[in-house]
């Protein structure tokens, strides 16, 4: 992470943090053991678990499943799925951040909807409506019947299918990390690259790529982790190709119930971790070398005009909108609306009557909505602060302590959420053993364990705008004479926001419609929606669970639209002031 | 949304040493009150029900209720264990041989409840660790829409005619299928070749029981292997499927229920044990629409009452013990 810095960086940085606190070393001083208590304790625990055997300290579930031939294929599944996955999820992800963020490209605002759209879909819905859209009497055939020849069905269910959901599951990941660096690319760069004879795809390679570099390596980086640690699609797909893959095989160890069903998964949640850490190792390399710009401010103007090309890229994009986003929701919106599963989708089998449950006879749904709009309101908002100091603080003034934490904050996002919850247990039950202050059985061990989760979200977000601003903006700063608050309020937060809360929002979601973790740490007045839609899935309630769902993206749909709206009146008034 | 809030308080305060720590109450026999934690995997209407009926006759009990699947209960349980403290007072979940696992760690406290002795003693563990609460079997579902005339037997699934229209759940994901593999395998007329032959007529392996139903209820298979109750339950909501017991016999689950060692409660736990084994707590399960485990109660509309199946068994003792094997071999007859 080294990056060409002047040398005043010293005096800046140490005085950066100084005015929102206190000094700089007590903070270091509450930090880190925070960040143990919270980071790695829990890692620590779960890492003991896997070298004890018989309680005693031993390498014997190592050799075990290190000798053992199927966890092998289980890593080489694991590797190829989530390499496959990444690599759909940054190409798609990078693509469409170019198109949206340098095209003339029409009604980007809608756009945007359908691209968060696959991130907020449950991975259960999203699954079940492509295998029926790729089935045998499913929409994909009745499309392409037409053509002269015949084109076999596609069948997920097997390492290409896992990989392609994966991969259309977390892209918005990577575009929503990728578009703001991507418009602070000044124009000019490219056009002195184009000017002095590159064509526009060497200018793409040459200049484009290595400048937006920081924000497609964190998004690609976020995409990783989530695909390695995804159950829900590998489970459904996985299961009846018999393909494991680390987190669902971890699963079937932890069901094992034996007396060393934790020790195998202990195991195995530690090669996940170094796998993880290789992808860390990957990130590092790819911006070791890269460079920052000067600071400029989002540029949302067009700078290629598509001229007639533009209706056909226009029509190609709405197209996979809709099937990746549109599709699923139908689906699934049309599944709420029968009286019972598997019925046709005909007028007299159609009711609100799952809403009508969802929304007024049960309790339930109602509890467990606000429960999680409180959960993710609150968790974005520590995020946002914790995360941005920190990665204000990694960028200024780079050090193996900071590398270290940073790597260690995300940590926990990797693990399977089965794991990640056990470990949780593990180290908050008795913070000091023999002493249970009543955190785990309450709320409290739900916030901590999203914050847990969820901050790198946040650090990577922010650390990508703070890499945007250059060091000499504050220097200006400085010198004028402005430090501390005024250096923050009327530079850095302006400059930094956009980034921040692409990260936040993120976090947001991904907090708001968490299941995994939540599953296990609940406890009485604290369900999750996630645990609702669960729980009315086991019981066999498909109808009740998507109708929850549809009403949960809807709201997250009219969420967007209201937040559009604001901003436009926003702009409008302060296009009038000046 | 008192304790919420309160959490919600502690939080933004920082201050993570105000929780107050939960004590349990000691209770003087007799005197049935304070707090009990039961874990369960029924769906949470029902666990709701039972609290709510069991408080009518214990007011002073304040039962928490944690659900989720059967496999993340146990995850929990353990995973507390391993903490060192089991918060957990009651539990209820799918399958006897998860209780064998449990009671083999020396995790469950002795309890011979008098409302036992109504139940068919081989639901009932010798040693009153656990007690079945209600009968849950695996039968056939079919898809009514697909198929007109319906199967009398388990080889259907094996059936030429049925090839490639077949669902199943993994053995490796879901208890209860575990389960069924331990029994079937057991069997005399089933053993491994029936699984060999479901595998050779190309069937569909998901993930668990309510998957199986969707499949089925949605038309993309038409048989599958499914836990009775929810067929029913689906059936009487006008879903596409019907449930049909094969002439063969059934495996059976009895979702029992059982007292950890170490409850802060156990004068409540014994009363809540005794209630749900009680014959108004087997009439309440049955109005739910669970097949009662009681002798003497009758069973819901669509399902068939314990004298009326033929079960198919197989020594708990030995399930639990093969347990891990038969899913080695399940997973290597299933492999690519």
């Amino acid at each position: 992470m080294k990056v060409n810095i002047s040398s005043n960086r010293e005096i800046v940085s140490s005085k950066a943090l100084s005015p929102l606190f206190i000094p700089k070393k007590f903070l270091i001083w509450i930090g880190i053991p925070l960040i143990f208590v919270f980071f790695l304790l829990p890692i620590y625990r779960l890492v003991a678990i896997s070298f004890k055997s018989d309680g005693a300290f031993s390498l014997s579930n190592y050799t075990t499943i290190l000798q053992d031939p199927t966890t092998w294929s289980v890593i080489q599944n694991t590797l190829l799925v989530v390499i496959g996955s990444t690599a759909i999820s940054v190409i798609l992800g990078v693509s469409l951040a170019w198109l949206v963020a340098y095209t003339d490209l029409r009604a980007k605002k809608l756009m945007q909807i359908f691209i968060i759209l696959p991130f907020v879909i449950p991975s259960y819905i999203s699954t079940l409506a492509w295998t029926q859209f790729f089935g045998a009497s499913g929409l994909f055939q009745k499309m392409v019947s037409f053509l002269p020849f015949t084109v076999p069905s596609i069948n997920l269910y097997s390492l290409t299918g896992i990989i392609f959901v994966l991969g259309l599951s977390h892209y918005p990941l990577v575009y929503l990390m990728s578009l703001s660096v991507l418009r602070k690319i000044p124009r000019e760069l490219e056009q002195a690259s184009r000017v002095s004879g590159a064509s526009r795809w060497k200018t793409f390679l040459k200049v484009t790529i290595p400048l937006s570099l920081p924000g497609i390596a964190s998004g690609g980086f976020l995409a990783f982790l989530a695909n390695l640690d995804n159950f829900g699609i590998p489970a459904f797909l996985g299961i009846p190709a018999n393909i494991s893959v680390l987190s669902t095989y971890i699963y079937q160890q932890v069901v094992g119930f034996g007396p060393s069903a934790f020790a195998k998964a202990a195991t195995l949640s530690v090669i996940l971790g170094v796998i993880a850490l290789l992808g860390t190792f990957i990130q590092w390399v790819l911006l070791r070398k890269s460079k920052r710009i000067e600071t400029t401010t989002e540029d949302k103007q067009p700078r290629y005009i598509l001229g007639k090309k533009k209706i056909w890229i226009e029509a190609l994009l709405w197209c996979f909108f809709l099937l990746t986003g549109i599709v699923p929701l139908i689906s699934m919106a049309m599944t709420s609306l029968l009286t019972a599963y598997g019925l046709d989708f005909t007028l007299k089998n159609i009711s609100f009557e799952n809403y009508q449950f969802v929304l007024d006879t049960s309790p339930k749904a109602k509890e467990a909505f606000f429960n999680s709009l409180t959960l993710a309101s609150i968790t974005t908002a520590i995020g946002i602060v914790i995360g941005t100091a920190f990665a204000y603080y990694r960028i200024r003034k780079p050090n193996q302590l900071n590398k270290w934490t940073e790597i260690s904050i995300g940590l926990p996002y990797a693990l399977p959420g089965t794991v990640m919850a056990l470990s949780m247990i593990f180290a908050w039950m008795e913070p000091i053993p023999g002493w249970n202050p009543g955190i785990y059985g309450s709320i409290m061990i739900l916030f901590i364990a999203y914050i847990t989760r969820f901050l790198i979200l946040q650090v990577r977000g922010s650390i990508t705008a703070v890499m945007q601003v250059d060091i000499s903006m504050e220097e200006a700063a400085q010198v004028s004479g402005s430090n501390g608050w005024a250096k923050w309020r009327k530079i850095l937060i302006p400059l930094l926001l956009p980034g921040v809360l692409s990260g936040a929002f993120l976090v947001f979601l991904t907090a708001l419609t968490e299941l995994t973790v939540s599953s296990l740490l609940w406890s009485s007045n604290s369900e999750t929606i996630g645990v609702v839609i669960f729980s009315y899935e086991q019981a066999g309630y498909s109808t009740y669970s998507t109708a929850f769902s549809s009403l949960i993206v809807g709201l997250i749909i009219l969420g967007f639209v209201v937040l559009y709206g604001l901003e436009a009146i926003w702009n409008r008034k302060v296009g009038k002031a000046s | 949304m008192s304790k919420f809030k309160l959490g919600v308080a502690a939080l933004l305060s920082i201050t993570l040493f105000t929780g107050c720590a939960a004590q349990g109450e000691t209770t003087n026999s007799g005197d049935v009150s304070g707090d009990l934690s039961f874990y369960t995997s029924q769906p949470d209407v029902d666990a709701e029900q039972l609290v709510s009926a069991f408080n009518e006759k214990y007011p002073d009990v304040n039962v928490n209720i944690f659900r989720s699947g059967t496999e993340e209960v146990i995850s929990k349980v353990m995973a507390e264990q391993e903490a060192g403290d089991v918060q957990a007072d009651v539990l209820l979940v799918a399958d006897a041989v998860t209780f064998e696992s449990l009671k083999e760690q020396e995790m469950l406290l002795s309890y011979k409840s008098e409302e036992a002795n109504e139940i068919p003693e081989e639901f009932v563990d010798p040693d009153g660790t656990y007690t079945g609460t209600k009968v849950m079997s695996t039968a056939l579902v079919v898809n009514s829409e697909k198929v007109s005339e319906m199967p009398t037997s388990w080889k259907v699934l094996s059936d030429p005619s049925s090839s490639g229209s077949t669902i199943m759940p993994s053995p490796l994901y879901s208890g209860a299928a575990a389960y069924n593999l331990g029994v079937l395998t057991r069997n005399d007329d089933f053993g491994w070749d029936f699984y060999e032959s479901l595998k050779s007529n190309d069937i569909t392996v998901t993930e668990g029981n309510g998957a199986v139903l969707k499949a089925v209820a949605a038309g993309e298979e038409s048989y599958g292997m499914v836990v009775d109750f929810i067929v029913a339950r689906a059936e009487a909501e006008g879903s596409p499927v019907k449930l049909v017991y094969p002439e063969e016999g059934v495996p059976v689950i009895t979702e029992p229920i059982g007292i950890m060692k170490n409850t802060k409660n156990e004068a409540a736990a014994k009363a809540f044990v005794d209630f749900v084994l009680s014959e108004e707590g087997q009439k309440l399960a049955a109005e739910i629409g669970y097949t009662p485990i009681r002798k003497g109660v009758e069973a819901p509309e669509g399902l068939k009452t314990i004298e009326e199946m033929d079960v198919l068994n197989a020594d708990i003792k030995e399930l639990y013990q093969a347990r891990e094997d038969d899913k080695a071999q399940f997973s290597e007859l299933f492999g690519e």
